[in-house]
């Protein structure tokens, strides 16, 4: 069964390392992108009216025109999306900010690494358990820079 | 002074001035030499005359301590004599005493009915006339003394009166009740009231809130002059105005006195105002500069957090990419272009790091109000090392932490703060295994902390210039960002500290940092 991933990005340069990474995992996904924070918006209010539920949403917390917190507050008012693990997938992210997405029903996030076998690995891998119904961080308050 | 005995003889003769006149009067001359003989010794000046009427002329021009008056004279008798002395005004108190040979209740009657103050019989007996006669030179001197004293005390008056007028102040005497006894021109002037209507009035009148100081009893001469006091004054016509007075006392034989100098405070009150008005009004443009400075501070640092962050996003991707590229075109590309793509790696990996440093520093340097806790340093330092443990494991180090204080402060800029230093001492290390020795002692309101290295130490000239972003001493051989001791400092500064280094190039530095508890 293809899996379908609702991903907000604007680096297009990691859109490519997902794709690369999900296809190491041998995961049949077709990703639907957005790469503003406005289109994610109206899209996560169409969900379910029309286009499909994704299987799992990653939201990158930097965008044009808002950022993830924003996104997961359109998702929560669409109770179709409710049972969808959200992810906010980035380089950086400040506690406040964590904290501010676990509220607003993320399960966690994901760090972006530097170094691109690592990237693989770690993206592959947590997206692959979250797919699965696992609910990796999802408690776990930031104290701290997560670097 | 025991009188008239002939041991006077033996006297010395008093000071020219202080000798008193004598008049001899009688018409025989050798009675006037007998007289004479025997109240030489008295050393007085003595002056003879042969008549009454001699005599009267003399009382003209001289005044006499006494006047030794024969009865039985030609042309004017003793007591005619006497009379007409007694009716002057210059003689009218002048002490006459009679010699007469006659002893007669009618003679003794008249005589001090003239106001004879005695007589003397003949034959005289010197001890007796000198013994008289000295009685009345000492009267005399007696009243020469108080007349001198009273002269005296009337020019200390005058002087005292001249002090109090020339005085700066508003002069005001009174006595304990607060009665004013004098007064000086200027606090006519300072009061408007005429002197008369100031003497004998309550002081509390002009000053309501004066009191009398505490007087110092054991110290005869009165009272120290009290430190200045600002008093409400008030004037006749009731308007008010600051007084800045000073008191002091003095014991008198009629009780103790306080005198109280007054100075119209007016100026100098309103130069205080403007003073004060100033001071708030700067006190008010520096908390606005102070709030502007901090806003645009907060403002920048934003600011730089923001570039970071999005310098950090493209250049992450440029450092992945190069590794993509790298792996996908593996066995296809020559060593030249390997290494080429490899530098591009390197530079942009640096880069990144660069930024990540940059962006712990504005974290670190963050101004915003944040609450201190007690913090436990050996807690810090254990994290510290923690944080370091593959750096330490690998360079063989030994750190070494004495006991450690609890004190108010951040707990996250402490950690970072011990890292960077702990993490400098091993990277700048000496041929010799690094051994690092971190210590604290209390010192002035606060802590010295200290982080001792064995490594290759630092020329004190650039003590200052480690401390700045970017900053660094070596090139690629050292690894480091250049922004670690920014890092540190930001994080003490923020604290309210204080760093610098101490350092003998070749045998190690010792990093100090003060904190205030």
């Amino acid at each position: 069964m293809k899996m379908r991933i609702f991903l907000a990005e604007d680096n297009l340069g990691d859109v490519l390392l997902i794709e690369e990474a999900l296809r190491r995992q041998s995961l049949d996904c077709e990703i639907d992108h957005y790469a503003t924070a406005e289109d994610a918006i109206r899209a996560a209010e169409l969900c379910g009216q029309g286009s499909p539920v994704p299987d799992l949403m990653m939201l990158d917390y930097n965008l044009p025109r808002g950022n993830g917190s924003d996104i997961l507050a359109a998702a929560s008012r669409n109770p179709k999306l409710a049972q969808v693990p959200k992810v906010i997938v980035t380089s950086f992210l400040q506690p406040e900010e964590f904290n501010h997405a676990v509220k607003l029903g993320a399960r966690g996030v994901i760090t972006k690494p530097v170094d691109f076998e690592l990237f693989m690995q770690d993206v592959g891998a947590k997206v692959t358990e979250l797919l699965q119904g696992g609910n990796f961080g999802k408690t776990k308050a930031m104290g701290s820079e997560e670097s | 002074m025991t009188a008239g005995t002939p041991t006077m003889t033996a006297k010395a003769a008093p000071e020219e001035g202080t000798r008193v006149k004598l008049l001899l009067v009688d018409d025989d001359p050798d009675n006037l030499l007998a007289l004479q003989a025997i109240l030489e010794p008295l050393h007085q000046e003595l002056m003879l005359a042969r008549s009454g009427t001699e005599a009267l002329r003399m009382c003209l021009d001289h005044d006499f301590a006494a006047i030794l008056l024969d009865v039985r004279m030609p042309e004017m008798d003793g007591f005619e004599t006497a009379e007409i002395i007694r009716s002057r005004r210059r003689s009218l108190q002048t002490p006459i005493l009679f010699v007469t040979a006659y002893r007669s209740d009618e003679q003794l009657f008249r005589g001090y009915n003239l106001g004879a103050v005695d007589f003397l019989f003949k034959p005289i007996v010197p001890e007796i006339l000198q013994s008289k006669v000295n009685v009345f030179v000492e009267l005399r001197r007696s009243e020469q003394l108080v007349r001198r004293k009273a002269e005296e005390l009337e020019r200390t008056e005058q002087r005292f009166r001249a002090v109090l007028e020339a005085a700066p102040d508003a002069m005001v005497i009174t006595n304990q009740a607060g009665i004013i006894e004098l007064a000086n021109t200027r606090a006519d002037i300072l009061f408007g009231r005429s002197r008369e209507a100031l003497i004998g009035r309550d002081i509390h009148a002009l000053l309501p809130a004066w009191e009398c100081p505490d007087d110092d009893f054991t110290n005869p001469a009165g009272s120290q002059p009290t430190s200045e006091q600002r008093l409400n004054a008030y004037r006749d016509d009731g308007s008010t105005f600051p007084a800045q007075i000073t008191r002091n006392s003095f014991h008198t034989a009629d009780g103790l006195l306080i005198t109280t100098a007054i100075r119209d405070a007016t100026d100098q009150a309103d130069a205080e105002a403007k003073i004060q008005k100033i001071n708030l009004e700067l006190e008010k443009r520096v908390a606005e500069r102070t709030a502007a400075l901090r806003y645009s501070n907060e403002a920048l640092r934003q600011f730089a957090w923001a570039a970071s962050h999005d310098l950090q996003e493209p250049i992450r991707t440029v450092v992945t990419y190069s590794q993509w590229l790298a792996k996908l075109a593996d066995g296809r590309l020559g060593s030249r272009e390997s290494k080429m793509l490899a530098t591009i790696e390197q530079h942009a990996a640096r880069l990144n790091q660069l930024l990540g440093a940059l962006r712990q520093y504005i974290q670190v340097s963050d101004s915003g109000q944040h609450a201190h806790t007690q913090v436990d340093c050996n807690a810090v330092v254990k994290a510290a090392t923690w944080n370091l443990q593959a750096m330490i494991q690998e360079s063989g180090a030994t750190v070494d932490c004495g006991p450690m204080p609890t004190i108010p402060a951040l707990e996250l800029p402490l950690v970072q703060l011990f890292q960077n230093l702990i993490s400098n001492a091993i990277k700048y290390r000496s041929a010799a295994a690094p051994v690092v020795r971190i210590s604290a002692e209390e010192s002035d309101g606060g802590w010295l902390f200290s982080v001792q290295d064995n490594g290759i130490g630092i020329d004190p000239k650039y003590g200052e210039y480690i401390f700045g972003v970017f900053r660094r001493l070596h090139g690629s051989d050292k690894s480091g960002t250049g922004i670690g001791l920014a890092i540190c400092r930001a994080a003490v500064e923020r604290l309210g500290g204080r760093i610098w280094v101490e350092s003998v190039p070749g045998s190690g530095s010792n990093f100090r940092v003060f904190l205030p508890s």
